[in-house]
């Protein structure tokens, strides 16, 4: 007992010691920052995304992260700024978004730069719902060889409810052109009343689900995908149109678009059963 | 201060219930007066309980527009517009509001640069300072009046991380300070309309003394109220009810005791007056027990004391008839005299009228009494008495004052119809029989009246002195027996029992000296020789004579005969002793029937007897009293002629049995009466009488002396009939011992001038 207690106590030293925070300037005026858990070299370094207006504190990332760490990996959980300094909290649907995809995109290249700067040469890409969808972005823009893999759980288009894409689009775009600034609402993914500037809404709506299995199709890197059979957030015939294109996926049965209660071991369980097998694929 | 005698039942409970009321009156004015200051304390509790949840309420609000400040200052939108204002307005109009930052319109928020600029203009009706004043501190809290409305700022900074190292710029909360307060449910004791902040134009107050600054008052506790009230309706109610009570109580009070007392004492009252009621015994029943007794015992003690006062009055009417009832004679006595003529003396103020006072005497019944004894004196009262009633008119009554004095007052009376009356008691005295009781002796009243007219009235109370008057005018000889005041007193009314006159009895009988002897030559027949001298009495008062005929009539009826006697005896011993009459001339003395038997006179008598060998001393015994006691006399007068006195019939011929006292008694000389001795003047039967009655006493060996021989006519007759001594104004007046002693002395000087 002494001993495990023992232990237990090394255990959070160790986390408390290998826990900072790192924060970076994304744009002038907008800094943002990461929690940073440091593991083992010898592990590749998992930049774990949160999902859509989420922060590194959504449950669902904050206990993967733990998981991973305790695994031995080294984990940045990143919060994107959505163009707001030093972004702490869930940004609510009815704030003003000024943010965009190319934004997001810019940040998870920051952060992916940022841990390569720190000697980090396998990195690992987990993300959770649209932070699957920005890491995918990411990675259709950046191909980097530092990128091993990529996790994506709960991946999901960015859902525009039941307005057509494309006239949506259309008319994004001729806001743009017409340099109305004026903010947007519509609803996206699970905000009704997305608040947004035009650019930035269209930055996301362009995102279908054509786009997005292209986008897998067409990885530079090994990927995963993990998705709950029971999430609800998920458009009828998803999970299929994955299937259909052959990526790596594995369906936890019972688990939500959160993966929470028992599904959040489900998460970690495949979670680390594809590093280790992507570590030791790497290894051979 | 005086106590009362006595209170009433009822005033005791009026004063206990006054007392009871007043007592409560003061208990529910000491409750009322609690009261109030249980009521003062609770608005004073109010009161802080108003101010303390004003301060609650103004320290929330405070906390509230803290932590609205802090969390706006926390929140990531914040931070963004500070960074992007692009969409400032959006936020700060819209935003803040729907995120539940700000709850309400009423609350604005601004930001504003590092520099303390405004990040963008706010609208006109939510105007916000264009810059954070200099003189503030954020975070800080001040209020300010802006036309009317007192406002809450309060400034707090915005940084960029959370330890606060960067500033990113401020914020500032404007929120309209009463709406703010008051609508805050929490205030349940302050009056949200009485709250007031007065501030200055352009005064800037922090926060930190606002408190200091507010106005309010208390809302009236609805709890206090309803207990002010439930107490007031139950103290009103507990007077009433007290009110009632005490009436009720008062009513039943009076009911059960006060009347029944009341009722009693009514009784007793009654009862004490001698007022016995009669329906006593149908008086309601009482329903106290204790009354219901004293309520019987009171019913038998009445009847007890009824048959008590009924026996008194019967003793007491019987006590008062014998009060003023004589007893032996059965008429009136002398206090119902008395009372009877007060009352009447009241009574004739208001109707006058005349009125005649009889005063009736027994003619010699000390005499009668003496003689026949008390049983047959007292007989011969009743019978007087009897005589005097049956003769007086119905509505008279006869008093009897005193021994055998009798007297009546007459209404509306006339002096006429009193001497009717008067000798209507006569005439039926006269017809009254009294040989019965073996009294020969003629039985007689003596009457005196005294009118009083109508119109004269206040000479009312000399009327039973006047009737005395005129009773002893009607007793001398000679006279009717009725005296009628004013006609047949006029000379005895200037001398008889004039007070004058009395006065002088009195004070000569009781100082030696007042009593002066005149002396009265009696001449010896034939030569009319002075043989001896009559000592006369006089009284010498103030320097006035009173002579004999003015106060004999007060020694005789008021009894003082043998007093006076005595003292002319001490007198004359006086004069003998002073030998100035020559010796050999004799003295005779008047000495009344009645003192003989006196010891005290006999024993004077003997004293006197020393003077015998000097003076020949004669006792002259008056005949016009009644010698009741003749043995006695006649023993005492056997003594006497032992000492060698000689005894002498005075007045013959004018009083009672002159034969059986010249037969029964040892007399040496029969002195005739002037009224005899007058009738030898005429040439008539009576002379010839008197003649042959004088030769036949000389026969007999009795010695002879005429008095009031005044005429040489009868004096000449006097001498022809051998009568011994002769005595009279033509001879000689009484004179004073001087002058006798003069007289002799002037015969001596003549004698001796002779030889």
């Amino acid at each position: 007992m002494r001993l495990y207690l023992l232990c237990l106590l090394m255990s959070v030293f160790s986390v408390a010691a290998h826990a900072t925070i790192v924060q970076q300037e994304m744009r002038p005026g907008i800094p943002a920052n990461a929690e940073y858990l440091i593991g083992q070299r010898s592990k590749p370094a998992v930049l774990l995304l949160h999902g859509f207006l989420q922060t590194r504190e959504f449950p669902t990332v904050a206990t993967l992260g733990r998981g991973l760490q305790d695994a031995g990996y080294t984990v940045l959980l990143p919060t994107l700024s959505l163009n707001i300094p030093n972004r702490m909290q869930s940004l609510a649907c009815e704030a003003v978004h000024k943010h965009s995809m190319d934004d997001d995109v810019a940040e998870i290249g920051r952060w992916v730069g940022w841990l390569k700067s720190h000697g980090h040469r396998s990195i690992v890409l987990v993300g959770h719902s649209f932070g699957s969808l920005q890491l995918l972005a990411y990675l259709s823009t950046h191909p980097d060889p530092a990128i091993k893999a990529y996790i994506g759980a709960s991946l999901v288009e960015a859902q525009i409810s039941t307005t057509s894409r494309q006239a949506l689009i259309a008319q994004l775009e001729a806001q743009i052109q017409n340099k109305q600034r004026t903010l947007v609402t519509q609803s996206l993914s699970f905000c009704r009343k997305y608040t947004s500037t035009p650019e930035g809404l269209l930055s996301y709506v362009r995102w279908d689900q054509p786009r997005l299995l292209t986008a897998l199709k067409q990885l530079p890197t090994h990927a995963q995908l993990i998705m709950g059979d029971a999430d609800g957030m998920l458009g009828q015939g998803w999970l299929k149109a994955l299937q259909h294109i052959q990526v790596p996926m594995v369906i936890v049965h019972g688990g939500s678009h959160f993966m929470d209660g028992e599904h959040e071991f489900d998460l970690l369980d495949h979670t680390l059963k594809f590093l280790e097998a992507h570590q030791q694929g790497s290894a051979r | 201060m005086k106590w009362p005698d006595a209170i009433s039942i009822k005033q005791i409970a009026l004063a206990f219930i006054t007392g009871l009321l007043v007592l409560m009156s003061l208990i529910g004015g000491f409750a009322a007066y609690q009261t109030r200051e249980v009521t003062r304390s609770l608005e004073q509790h109010n009161q802080n309980a108003a101010a303390s949840e004003l301060t609650s309420a103004i320290q929330r609000l405070l906390r509230q527009t803290d932590d609205q400040a802090a969390n706006l200052a926390g929140w990531d939108e914040t931070r963004q517009q500070l960074v992007l204002p692009e969409y400032y307005s959006y936020w700060r109009d819209q935003r803040v509001y729907e995120s539940g930052m700000l709850p309400s319109h009423f609350v604005r928020v601004a930001l504003y640069t590092p520099a303390g600029l405004l990040l963008a203009p706010s609208p006109a009706k939510n105007s916000l300072p264009a810059r954070l004043p200099a003189d503030i501190s954020p975070p800080s809290s001040w209020l300010v009046d802006e036309a009317g409305t007192t406002v809450l700022y309060h400034a707090f900074p915005v940084y960029i991380d959370e330890r606060h190292q960067t500033l990113l710029g401020y914020g500032m909360i404007r929120l309209d300070f009463m709406p703010s307060l008051l609508q805050q449910e929490a205030l349940h004791f302050a009056d949200k309309a009485s709250v007031r902040l007065t501030l200055k134009p352009g005064e800037k107050l922090p926060a930190s003394q606002l408190l200091s600054r507010l106005a309010f008052h208390a809302l009236p506790d609805p709890d206090r109220l309803r207990f002010q009230s439930i107490l007031s309706r139950t103290l009103l109610a507990l007077f009433v009810l007290l009110m009632a009570m005490s009436l009720l109580g008062f009513v039943v009070y009076n009911r059960l005791l006060v009347r029944p007392l009341r009722r009693l004492s009514q009784d007793i009252d009654a009862m004490q007056h001698g007022r016995f009621s009669p329906h006593f015994s149908r008086s309601q029943a009482m329903r106290i027990s204790e009354l219901e007794n004293v309520r019987r015992s009171l019913y038998e003690y009445q009847l007890q004391l009824r048959e008590l006062h009924g026996s008194l009055e019967h003793q007491n009417r019987e006590f008062h008839s014998q009060a003023r009832q004589d007893a032996l004679t059965g008429c009136h006595n002398r206090r119902a005299y008395e009372e009877d003529w007060e009352k009447f003396r009241i009574e004739l103020k208001n109707a006058p009228q005349g009125v005649a006072f009889l005063l009736f005497d027994c003619d010699r019944f000390k005499t009668i009494n003496d003689t026949y004894g008390h049983a047959k004196g007292d007989r011969v009262l009743s019978i007087i008495a009897d005589a005097l009633v049956m003769a007086l008119r119905a509505n008279d009554r006869l008093y009897r004052l005193g021994g055998d004095e009798f007297a009546t007052f007459l209404s509306r009376t006339t002096p006429a119809q009193a001497k009717q009356i008067a000798q209507r008691c006569q005439s039926l005295l006269d017809a009254s029989v009294f040989s019965d009781l073996g009294i020969n002796e003629p039985v007689g009243i003596s009457i005196g009246i005294a009118f009083c007219a109508a119109d004269q009235l206040e000479h009312i109370n000399d009327l039973p002195k006047q009737a005395d008057i005129a009773m002893y005018t009607a007793k001398q000889p000679g006279r009717t027996r009725i005296a009628l005041y004013g006609e047949d007193t006029e000379r005895a009314s200037q001398t008889l029992v004039a007070s004058r006159e009395t006065s002088a009895l009195f004070q000569a009988l009781a100082s030696p000296g007042m009593i002066e002897m005149h002396y009265q030559s009696i001449h010896a027949l034939p030569g009319r020789k002075v043989d001896y001298y009559e000592a006369l009495a006089r009284i010498r008062y103030r320097n006035d004579l009173i002579m004999p005929d003015a106060f004999l009539p007060v020694v005789s009826s008021r009894r003082l005969e043998a007093g006076f006697d005595l003292a002319v005896l001490n007198q004359v011993d006086a004069d003998l002793s002073s030998q100035q009459l020559p010796p050999g001339i004799g003295v005779s003395i008047n000495l009344s029937a009645q003192s003989i038997s006196h010891p005290e006179i006999v024993s004077q008598l003997l004293e006197l007897s020393r003077h015998n060998a000097r003076h020949p001393l004669m006792l002259e015994i008056t005949e016009t009293s009644l010698i009741t006691q003749m043995a006695e006399v006649r023993t005492y007068l056997d003594l006497l002629r032992t000492v060698n006195y000689r005894i002498a019939m005075d007045d013959f011929g004018t009083g009672y049995s002159p034969l059986r006292y010249l037969v029964d008694l040892p007399v040496d000389v029969v002195k005739f009466d002037i009224s005899l001795v007058n009738k030898l003047g005429e040439d008539n039967r009576a002379s010839q009488v008197v003649a042959d009655f004088a030769r036949m006493m000389s026969d007999a060996g009795y010695s002879l002396v005429a008095e009031g021989v005044e005429t040489d006519t009868i004096l000449h007759k006097v001498e022809s009939l051998g009568i011994a001594h002769v005595q009279g104004y033509l001879l000689s007046r009484p004179m004073p011992l001087a002058e006798v002693a003069a007289r002799f002395d002037d015969q001596n000087a003549g004698v001796n001038c002779a030889v």
